[in-house]
């Protein structure tokens, strides 16, 4: 991989080596367990890429903590190996994160639970998976102040062995007003293994705007149809939708997550 | 010589039938142009020419220079040559025009050159007035209805079909973008000489693309046939009127 960004945590074979200017801080825990504990403050507007490889017979408990009124871009490649893993991140006032996510993993069973715990705090969260065996996300927002935004979309295409389930639950507690939150869920399930969405809104509160959406199905066939009356054949047609699908939305490494595309769908 | 002939058809959806008996041939350096009300079965006559797998074909067949490709597939028909610009254009995020139309010219071009490919695309879309970045983003991706028009012809001319089919091209389009569009398309049939098959509602887009032959579609099938005079015929009487008429003639035979 290029070292694209200033920040950069490697997580190979559960050992962590990191770049990091001052923006971010990271603490290890010094744990003789098969748990790899990992403390990450962000104090300053930044990029922060972490790549994990490799990782058999670990569990990952990740905290992200993100300082008032700074704004980070998190991109994540997971690669390789079994997953376990939970991520606790915490938004401050007014900041704001952008993550996103490319797995090409084996296995996973991934926790997430955001707080959104300062007023103007804004999260957009952009997952895309190939899923080849069974892969399970949790995520749960907390819109714990007035005022915050959260956008989650996750996006996979199960293959091969593969059964993919996404449960996505967001919640605002009463008199937090002004909160935006929108959830938008997609499998492309090419197998007839079974891929489940389960999309939650736990709202308390009339002053808030709210969406969400779930979708498993196979391609598209009114796309079909489109392509294929240009003369493109099923097979080219299906693969052209399913990359758009994976690649839409992301910003950095689309090279490298194109290959890994091309690996299943040349 | 191409042609198109659509021989008795009779196609059904949802054992509704839209065509019934219906009977057109069109051939290289032709212009036909299907009129009719609303829900007369002009779209879906297009649509099952094209091979739309949600229509089914009840009897009657669909030749291509004599090869009868009723059972063929879409993607089989477009490399044959045959063309839908369509009435609301597919969007389809993430996958480029670019990269689309690339790869729908590679299947159709065994001798694909990319150099040929992107200074001929390049020609059209400034030739259709068409944002150069448009062409990076994905298909039809926040364009608006004109440019989705645009769009579709800026695909006829990259692929070159033998047989062109246009539904309702003009819906969308505004004073200008309809004349350019007209234009394009004409262009397009003086290189080409393809066949040409136009619906339309409106006299508009015929002003520029002149047809050589004008059809009222109603109830399926095709009541009425003549040369470009009878467009006005139905500016003035109105397709009601034409009905009727054609309904007492049949009657009367």
């Amino acid at each position: 991989m290029k070292n694209k960004m200033m920040n950069k945590i490697n997580i190979v074979d559960g050992n962590i080596t990191e770049i990091l200017d001052d923006s971010v801080k990271i603490s290890k825990a010094n744990t003789m367990t098969d748990i790899v504990q990992i403390e990450i403050n962000v104090l300053k507007d930044t990029d922060l890429t972490i790549i994990y490889q490799n990782a058999h017979k670990m569990k990952f408990d990740i905290t992200i903590k993100m300082a008032k009124n700074i704004s980070c871009n998190i991109y994540e490649l997971k690669l390789q190996g079994k997953y376990k893993i939970s991520y606790n991140y915490v938004l401050n006032e007014n900041s704001l994160v952008n993550i996103y996510k490319i797995h090409d993993v084996e296995k996973i069973n991934e926790m997430t639970v955001i707080h959104l715990a300062g007023e103007k705090a804004k999260l957009n969260y952009l997952l895309k998976t190939i899923s080849t065996d069974k892969e399970k996300y949790d995520v749960m927002v907390y819109h714990k102040a007035k005022n915050t935004i959260s956008e989650i979309i996750n996006n996979g295409v199960n293959i091969k062995e593969g059964s993919l389930k996404f449960e996505v639950s967001s919640f605002v507690p009463k008199n937090n007003i002004d909160c935006i939150l929108a959830q938008n869920n997609r499998i492309i399930n090419l197998t007839n293994h079974k891929c489940e969405i389960r999309p939650n809104l736990f709202i308390d509160e009339n002053d808030v705007i709210a969406s969400h959406s779930a979708h498993i199905g196979k391609c598209n066939d009114e796309e079909m149809f489109y392509l294929m009356s240009r003369g493109i054949t099923m097979k080219e047609a299906e693969n052209l939708i399913i990359k758009g699908f994976l690649l839409k939305g992301l910003t950095e490494y689309k090279d490298e997550w194109e290959k890994i595309i091309d690996k299943y769908w040349r | 010589m191409d042609s198109l002939k659509i021989d008795n058809l009779t196609v059904t959806i949802d054992n509704k039938t839209i065509l019934e008996d219906f009977n057109l041939e069109v051939k290289s350096g032709e212009i036909h142009a299907i009129m009719g009300p609303n829900g007369t079965g002009k779209s879906t006559l297009t649509k099952v020419v094209m091979g739309d797998p949600n229509y089914k074909i009840k009897k009657g067949h669909i030749y291509f220079n004599d090869i009868d490709i009723t059972k063929m597939k879409v993607d089989g028909r477009a490399r044959l040559g045959l063309f839908l610009g369509m009435q609301m254009p597919m969007e389809i995020e993430g996958v480029s025009n670019a990269d689309f139309l690339r790869t729908a010219l590679r299947s159709k071009e065994d001798n694909f050159k990319l150099y040929s490919f992107i200074k001929e695309l390049d020609e059209n879309v400034t030739k259709l007035k068409m944002d150069k970045e448009m062409i990076h983003r994905g298909i039809n991706e926040g364009f608006s209805g004109g440019e989705r028009k645009k769009n579709e012809i800026l695909q006829m001319h990259i692929l070159k079909p033998k047989v062109v089919m246009l539904d309702e091209i003009d819906s969308g389009l505004d004073v200008d973008s309809l004349k350019l569009v007209g234009q394009s398309v004409m262009e397009y049939y003086q290189k080409q000489k393809p066949a040409i098959l136009l619906i339309t509602h409106y006299q508009r887009l015929l002003d520029y693309i002149k047809p050589d032959y004008v059809h009222i579609m109603s109830d399926g099938k095709i009541i009425k046939s003549g040369d470009a005079s009878l467009v006005k015929i139905i500016e003035e009487e109105g397709y009601d009127k034409i009905k009727e008429s054609s309904a007492s003639v049949r009657h009367e035979k």
